[in-house]
């Protein structure tokens, strides 16, 4: 018994000195000791507690962040709804935009009663969105505007600006020149600043920059409404590109004078005859040549 | 241990420190009971990672005994009371200067019954041995650390001395 006992204060470190003699003098101290020290090979790995500390921390963190995971997929849907939203909005928002080809011409229907009829090549922009507001078109061409009676509307060209309450009235703006022709109601027009008011039958013309007076207008439309291009007293060039626009050619004018003046008609729907009312009354002779070209010369 | 009710462990510093506190005995236990076959470092993660996300349920004077039942659970999970084979240092510090061959081979000898012997003692009697022994835990250390009575931890580590004798010198 008193052996069983030393062995287990020795297993415990709490041998005293004088039981340690006695532990000593056992007969298989040896044995015991070589045991215990042998077995201390049998030590558990390294086990390094900081490592294994930050390891676990960022598993930690790594979980964590996964518990999150449910606003991911949520903001991919909010993203999406963002988007089909935007466009949506930015879509409806846009500018409507009508546009002729060369000898094509068009007639539309604004947001209100008014409707427009567009020339040959030409371009006008309007919002739908905003029309309750501001009745504002953009217009780079020709167009007979008839406008319904209500607020404010106002046609911008890069020359000037028309605005009018409820009439009928023209406007064309090629290169050069920019004319507006009331034929109903009254029109205001500011160029450079400059406010003319228009009643019926009255035109403004600006070519180059140059007012120029015109002869009240009889005509209750403009003469291109009826498929027909009507002039008085105007530069042979702009009769010309006027031609070109309404068929769709190109005219070779470099052998005769297109300063000169012109007073006249050509009609949109018969070429020969058309070439022939813009060039009998100058004595010029044409030729109609392929891909759509003429050539002027004199006779 | 402080009883502080409103104490738990989900704040990371105190995580931290719990985790100084055990993991490295929470380790040694484990390998000395399962042996490295089922990755007790890997088991030592697992366990704190449970306690983690347990943390406001287990207050820190319970996450000594959590953590213990919890990694032993996960390693019962795999080992299925497997036999256990310890690895041992293969060269040893010299105590001696004549290390004659027949020596060696003794030694070696020796080393693969005692081997066999810790393999043969009860998971409860290696653990407590091997912790007593190797990693120098006073009883009531052990005790402690196992829930159990010093006089248990006792009774399980003179056990597993004499069945060590009884395996190698046949006493």
């Amino acid at each position: 018994m008193k052996r069983e006992d030393l062995i287990k204060k020795w297993l415990d470190n709490e041998l005293s000195s004088q039981e340690l003699e006695v532990f000593k003098r056992l007969e298989d101290y040896e044995a015991l000791v070589k045991l215990s020290n042998n077995t201390m090979r049998f030590k558990a790995p390294e086990y390094n507690t900081q490592i294994e500390l930050d390891d676990v921390l960022n598993t930690i963190k790594i979980t964590r962040q996964q518990t999150n995971n449910w606003l991911k997929p949520l903001l991919r849907v909010a993203a999406i709804f963002a988007i089909c939203f935007s466009v949506y909005y930015y879509t409806t928002t846009l500018d409507t935009n009508i546009s002729t080809l060369a000898a094509q011409k068009t007639t539309i229907e604004l947001p209100d009663a008014s409707s427009v009829s567009l020339n040959a090549l030409s371009t006008l922009t309007y919002n739908k969105k905003s029309w309750k507001n501001t009745r504002d078109v953009e217009l780079n061409g020709e167009a007979f505007f008839k406008v319904a009676k209500g607020s404010t509307f106002n046609v911008t060209t890069s020359a000037g600006t028309v605005t009018v309450l409820g009439t009928q009235f023209n406007v064309k703006h090629r290169n050069n020149l920019f004319e507006v022709i009331c034929y109903e109601g009254s029109v205001k027009v500011l160029h450079k600043s400059n406010t003319t008011i228009l009643k019926p039958g009255d035109s403004f013309l600006i070519i180059d920059g140059k007012f120029i007076a015109k002869e009240k207008e009889i005509n209750l439309n403009p003469s291109w409404i009826n498929n027909e291009s009507y002039f008085k007293s105007m530069s042979f060039a702009h009769v010309l590109h006027e031609f070109e626009r309404q068929y769709n050619v190109t005219i070779n004018s470099q052998n005769i004078d297109i300063e000169q003046l012109f007073t006249g008609s050509f009609v949109h729907n018969n070429k020969e005859l058309a070439l022939k009312s813009i060039t009998l009354p100058l004595n010029l002779n044409y030729s109609i040549e392929k891909n759509n070209s003429i050539v002027l010369s004199r006779e | 241990m402080s009883k502080d009710l409103n104490d738990n462990i989900c704040n990371e510093t105190i995580f931290s420190s719990v985790f100084n506190k055990y993991s490295k005995d929470l380790h040694d236990f484990l390998y000395y009971k399962f042996g490295e076959a089922f990755n007790p470092k890997d088991k030592v993660q697992e366990a704190f990672i449970k306690l983690w996300q347990n943390c406001s349920k287990v207050s820190p004077s319970k996450a000594k005994s959590y953590l213990f039942t919890v990694a032993n659970n996960l390693m019962l999970n795999e080992a299925a009371h497997q036999k256990v084979v310890l690895a041992y240092q293969k060269t040893v510090t010299k105590h001696h200067t004549n290390e004659s061959p027949e020596f060696l081979m003794q030694e070696n000898e020796y080393m693969i019954k005692l081997q066999k012997a810790i393999s043969n003692l009860t998971e409860a009697q290696r653990s407590a041995f091997l912790l007593n022994r190797i990693e120098g835990k006073k009883h009531k250390e052990i005790a402690e650390l196992l829930n159990i009575s010093t006089k248990a931890v006792e009774k399980r580590i003179y056990g597993a001395l004499k069945k060590l004798r009884e395996d190698i010198d046949g006493i």
